[in-house]
């Protein structure tokens, strides 16, 4: 049995829902003791996953949702972000090579740096895709 | 002062554009339009960044093209006292070590 969330979060797929959204998951994970600097890194991937949402899922249009659910389960964190846009080529979401100097695209480097294992998926049957990410207690990680 | 915005000033032949609050996709746009413009009025720009509580790769992609617009033209771009919070996505998207930062305008100009 999964444990009940942390925090559920429904939001207008705007930028401008972004700050917000920052606030809740900060409060969120700082109740649960983390380290101030491992939070701030976990802020920061969930926020560049949202955009990511906005900008390419749903191309900006403003019209969408998405659904942000965070649980505590087994020494593990894990992120779920649901949105009803058109279905994402999990194939074309990969980091990038950071030796080049470019703008763009950094956002999937941060979440894969982040997290320590993620998960794009289009749902089959519904307009959408969920984005799973998960992140354990204790990790190397910042 | 309010809770993000943005001040250009010019010392000397260096413009200043200083920038302040949470840098994320809301205002991302608005940042890197100010930082192409500051180019029509210098050819050297300096980025002040200590009053940035928060930037996201939007913001930092808004740097990237003020640094590349830079050295296509011949010109100088700097990043003066990046807060705590700009110099971890710096460091995390390796970009510490391709822009030049600078404490202050007077390291910039002699750097």
């Amino acid at each position: 049995m999964s444990a009940p969330p942390l925090l559920r979060l429904d939001f207008p797929a705007r930028a401008e829902s972004l700050a917000e959204v920052r606030a809740a998951v900060q409060r969120t994970l700082s109740a649960q003791g983390m380290e101030s600097r491992v939070v701030a890194r976990l802020v920061l991937a969930i926020d560049e996953a949202c955009a990511n949402i906005i900008r390419h899922a749903y191309r900006g249009c403003g019209d969408g949702t998405i659904a942000l659910r965070i649980a505590r389960h087994r020494g593990r964190l894990r992120f779920r972000l649901r949105d009803r846009a058109p279905a994402v080529d999990p194939g074309c979401v990969r980091p990038r090579d950071l030796s080049e100097c470019r703008p763009g695209g950094l956002g999937i480097n941060i979440i894969d740096d982040t997290m320590d294992h993620w998960r794009l998926r289009p749902l089959k049957r519904r307009c959408g895709n969920v984005l799973t990410m998960v992140r354990r207690l204790r990790t190397r990680k910042t | 002062m309010t809770d993000k915005g943005s001040e250009l000033r010019r010392d000397g032949d260096w413009a200043v554009l200083r920038i302040w609050g949470e840098v994320d996709l809301s205002w991302s746009q608005d940042v890197r339009r100010q930082v192409l413009e500051a180019y029509a009025k210098a050819k050297a720009l300096a980025v002040q960044l200590d009053g940035v509580s928060y930037i996201d790769s939007s913001g930092i992609a808004a740097l990237v093209e003020g640094f590349q617009h830079a050295r296509s033209k011949g010109g100088r771009f700097a990043l003066l006292a990046p807060s705590e919070a700009v110099r971890a996505v710096l460091e995390l998207a390796r970009l510490d070590r391709v822009f030049p930062i600078y404490d202050d305008l007077g390291a910039a100009r002699s750097g």
